[in-house]
């Protein structure tokens, strides 16, 4: 009997979800709604000069856990439009068949340059189709950009952020409305310090030497930790604006 | 008509009829199996995926055919035709409609029992040709599931036979047609032995939760574990073959095959077999597996005793009715 | 046959086994298994279909990520031990994350802590939903009511992924965790999704609960597979493999991380160590940790999601020496990590990371419950044991 009570109960429920909407769509035709924050494949963009904003100072291809991201540095010359020297980058390759989509090259950018699509790469036949070279890359500007960029997540990271969360506002929209404009506002001296960096190579390494300096603030209680931190960050950010003053 | 030329051509149109129906029963059950998991099923092939039959067959036969080289080719090879054979020529009797048959067996439902029976033949030939261990364990299993359902399958059909007091299945159909179908008559007794028909059915069928030999999580694919192509596609059309005839001689034996009020016959006929079917369907995409030791359990402990219980009331209940004749 | 030889050490794993005279038949279940897909191989010495002995054969997706772990610095090392547990990625982040923590000596701000503790406890939520589901389909073929079950636990567990989409931008392999804190904040609305998911979730749980309170599930899984209490310790099992037998131990009460401490978490224990224990103890975790995501996720502190400066270069992080042992409790179990600082890289790498993998222990248990069960049953055990063999094999 109780084979029969039971098997009349799971026949129920399974011809319940018989009448249950379907969860599956076809795929091509019909797509799922996809999250804002949603990343898949990658793309170069432009700023807000309309300059490609990459300026190959090699953040990314020294992140990146799979190697994948090579990177031709280009001589530093004078920008078209504002005319300030700035680096660039003669050749980008990316290879998404080994990428593990991390999103760390997009968290490193300084430049917000490197942003994740949230349309992945159509299928290919061969190989080559999957290696994202830099016209692919600045090609995929046009594709719905993900929400992430690097100054929004450093942003959301930093330590003695303001308490609010980040309203989600530009993410959702075509490539378009590029937040490049609030950023480059809210943090230019930083950011021109960033850009100085892969030129001036012997100031980044410097850079790099005195950050085992401050690990040692690390092990301060977290209250007062940040805030000594961010002055170094500053302090570090200012040296090599001053340098750009000098001349 | 000639009985010989009656029983050729209605052969062809049965056969064929036959094997589109089991075609569109795949179609079907992938259908309804994708509803109950919230999936959509085949859509691609034609409209609602309605040539998704044909697009099966089409790969099937593109396959490469593998005979594994420790194979005994000859029975490898005369296995899976055999199968759909034996599943084929258990159709000849089944009465669609009154005259609608291909040959009226004054032994039709012993016809029918001895053809599933043998239907074990092939998979065990099968099984051992491939010389792959999953497929003897499979084979094996099979093996002992089909003889041992074959028994409370049997005494089923007997209660059937002894109530009816003919064993020509147009006549059983036509008993019911006229005193009423033997689900319900009488009362309980006939609901019980339909329940025992149908569970041995299944078991016999090799359907879910009785599918040990198959048993694909444990092994692989069980007799067919080592076909390819289109001789896979022979045991799986031969499966589906059996659960459709299966259904359509329950609904004969059971349900009043023909007999049903406005409609012709016929269509009472396919009505009832499909609905028998599809709830062989439903049972499926429902329950788990037995194991093979309870599922001989179930047979020998539960089942047997049971089926020889009711033959037993059944002819209490016979003799009560009709008296000694 | 019988396994009691006084000649040798352990009968059940002396390797030197084959005896024809035995008249035994060696099955090579897996690679080319469907249970076993391809990863994992038990050599079964069978008397008919009774298993004789059994002998599991680990490794074939090794990956070396150990090795790898050692040239990567630690900032890249995240994104890469995600792959270990790719049923529950969310853990490895935060173990080897809290490893380096406690290595660094750094705070994690309390936002970051509810954060890892709510997508912890989603986590689980998911990864024991593919556990059912696939233990159903162990259980109940491809083509049958496992692969109904299956379908509907996947279906639950993509609301699952969605979530942690909205959170993260990925699916899975999220690389939300980072050192000293998580790298993405919480999104506006982000509450009541996981409400919504996981109200509905607890609904269908009920749901299967009650398709599979069936006498064929019982009698598949009742009595099967009993791993003692004894044996469980000796094995050095743990999760929910531990907990079905027994013994009342979980880390997150036990030896709390994160905030478990001020939470109530109810361990849940049941006796029987077979493989019904198992997936009573699963469903019941279920339920508790879609109460405790539940009843965090409105209470989310506000501050800093990260308690360091944010990951800009790959070296930024060094540590020259000192060694730390963390352990979490995953859905599997304790997942360990074991580190030691000052290695390559200027001391930007570790020296040596080591992931003590719940899932490998659990599959250590399988010469000694196997034995005595059929084909059919040794498909149920190794369901039960819901061993990940990315993590086991890493």
């Amino acid at each position: 009997m109780r084979y029969v009570t039971a098997s009349m109960r799971a026949m129920a429920l399974s011809l319940r979800n018989m009448f249950r909407k379907p969860t599956t769509v076809e795929y091509p035709e019909e797509k799922r709604e996809r999250a804002p924050r949603m990343r898949a494949s990658f793309a170069l963009v432009h700023n807000a000069d309309g300059e490609e904003a990459c300026i190959g100072c090699l953040m990314c291809e020294r992140i990146c856990p799979s190697s994948i991201i090579t990177i031709v540095q280009g001589e530093k010359r004078e920008s078209a439009v504002t005319g300030k020297k700035r680096g660039w980058a003669d050749d980008f390759t990316l290879d998404l068949q080994a990428c593990i989509i991390c999103e760390l090259c997009v968290q490193v950018c300084p430049e917000d340059a490197i942003i994740m699509t949230r349309e992945q790469e159509r299928p290919g036949y061969r190989r080559e189709d999957l290696v994202l070279t830099m016209d692919k890359l600045y090609a995929n500007e046009k594709k719905a950009l993900a929400w992430g960029r690097g100054s929004i997540l450093m942003d959301m990271q930093d330590p003695k952020r303001p308490v609010e969360v980040p309203a989600e506002t530009a993410e959702a929209k075509p490539a378009a409305e590029k937040p490049a404009a609030e950023t480059a506002a809210a943090k230019p001296a930083a950011e021109k310090a960033e850009a100085e960096k892969p030129a001036a190579k012997p100031a980044a390494e410097k850079a790099e030497a005195e950050k085992p300096a401050s690990k040692t603030s690390l092990e301060k209680p977290a209250a007062e930790e940040p805030a000594e931190k961010t002055s170094l960050e500053k302090a570090a950010a200012a040296k090599p604006a001053a340098e750009e003053e000098k001349p | 008509m000639n009985p010989w030329l009656h029983a050729v051509l209605y052969s062809l149109v049965l056969v064929t009829v036959l094997m589109t129906c089991t075609a569109y029963a795949t179609w079907l059950e992938r259908k309804v199996a994708g509803r109950m998991q919230s999936r959509l099923g085949p859509t691609r092939v034609g409209f609602a995926g309605l040539l998704q039959p044909i697009a099966d067959a089409l790969k099937l036969l593109q396959k490469e055919d593998i005979v594994p080289l420790a194979a005994d080719r000859a029975l490898f090879n005369l296995a899976p035709p055999l199968t759909v054979f034996f599943a084929l020529a258990t159709a000849a009797v089944i009465p669609f409609s009154p005259g609608l048959l291909a040959s009226d067996l004054d032994i039709g439902a012993l016809y029918v029992l001895a053809l599933s029976g043998l239907m074990v033949f092939p998979v065990w030939i099968g099984s051992w040709a491939s010389n792959n261990k999953y497929a003897l364990l499979g084979g094996m299993r099979a093996v002992a599931q089909g003889i041992s359902y074959e028994i409370p399958l049997l005494l089923s059909v007997t209660i059937v036979i002894l109530m009816a007091d003919t064993m020509s299945l147009s006549g059983i159909v036509q008993v019911q047609a006229d005193e009423g179908w033997f689900i319900a008559r009488p009362f309980g007794l006939g609901l019980a032995t339909f329940a025992l028909f149908f569970v041995a059915a299944l078991a016999e069928g090799n359907r879910i939760p009785f599918d040990t030999p198959e048993a694909e999580s444990e092994l692989v694919a069980g007799p067919t574990t080592e076909y390819t192509g289109m001789k896979f596609g022979l045991f799986y059309m031969a499966e589906y073959l059996h659960s459709i005839i299966v259904a359509g001689l329950g609904a004969a034996l059971f349900l009043g095959g023909w007999d049903g009020p406005i409609a012709p016959g016929l269509h009472w006929m396919v009505l009832k077999t499909l609905g028998l079917w599809m709830v062989m369907l439903w049972a499926r995409w429902t329950f788990l597996r037995f194991r093979t030791d309870q599922m001989m359990t179930l047979c020998w402990r539960y089942l047997v005793p049971a089926s020889l219980g009711l033959l037993m009331a059944a002819a209490v209940w016979v003799h009560a009715v009709h008296g000694v004749s | 046959m019988t396994l009691e030889r006084p000649d040798r050490a352990d009968p059940y794993l002396d390797l030197d086994e084959y005896e024809p005279e035995a008249d035994l038949m060696v099955l090579n279940f897996g690679p080319q298994h469907p249970s076993t897909h391809g990863v994992f191989r038990v050599v079964m010495y069978l008397d008919g279909e009774t298993i004789v002995k059994a002998v599991p054969y680990a490794g074939y997706l090794h990956r070396g990520v150990e090795k790898l772990c050692e040239k990567l610095t630690y900032a890249q090392i995240t994104p890469i031990v995600d792959k270990n547990d790719y049923v529950a990625p969310m853990f490895n982040e935060q173990a080897v994350n809290m490893a380096f923590e406690a290595l660094t000596g750094t705070e994690v701000p309390i936002r970051a802590q509810y954060i890892r503790t709510i997508v912890g406890e989603i986590q689980r939520v998911a990864s024991h939903l593919l556990w059912l589901g696939t233990f159903a389909m162990d259980l109940g073929g491809a083509i049958g009511g496992g692969t109904s079950v299956f379908m509907w636990c996947f279906r639950e567990r993509e609301m699952i992924l969605d979530l942690f989409e909205h959170l993260t931008g990925c699916r899975f392999h999220y690389n939300t965790h980072t050192l000293g804190g998580n790298r993405h904040d919480i999104p506006a609305g982000w509450a009541e999704k996981v409400h919504a998911t996981l109200g509905h979730i607890a609904q269908r749980v009920d749901e299967y609960e009650a398709i599979l309170d069936h006498p064929i599930f019982k009698a598949r899984t009742e009595g099967v597979g009993v791993i003692s209490a004894q044996l469980a310790l000796d094995l050095g099992l743990t999760g929910p493999l531990l907990r079905a037998s027994g013994v009342d131990h979980d880390l997150r009460r036990d030896a709390p991380y994160n905030i478990y401490d001020q939470l109530d978490v109810q361990v849940m224990t049941d006796t029987g160590g077979d493989c019904a224990a198992r997936y009573r103890v699963r469903v019941r975790e279920m339920r508790e940790s879609i109460r405790i995501a539940r009843a965090l996720v409105d209470n989310v502190p506000p501050g800093p999601i990260c308690g360091t400066k944010p990951i800009k270069l790959p070296v930024q992080t060094r540590v020259k020496d000192g060694q730390v042992y963390v352990a979490l409790e995953t859905p599997r179990g304790e997942l360990g990590t074991y580190v030691i600082g000052g290695g390559d890289n200027r001391n930007a790498s570790p020296y040596r990371l080591k992931i003590r993998p719940p899932s490998l222990h659990a599959l250590s248990a399988l010469p000694y419950v196997l034995p005595g069960h059929g084909v059919s049953d040794a498909v149920a055990i190794l369901g039960s044991l819901d061993p990940i063999m990315g993590e086991a094999d890493r």
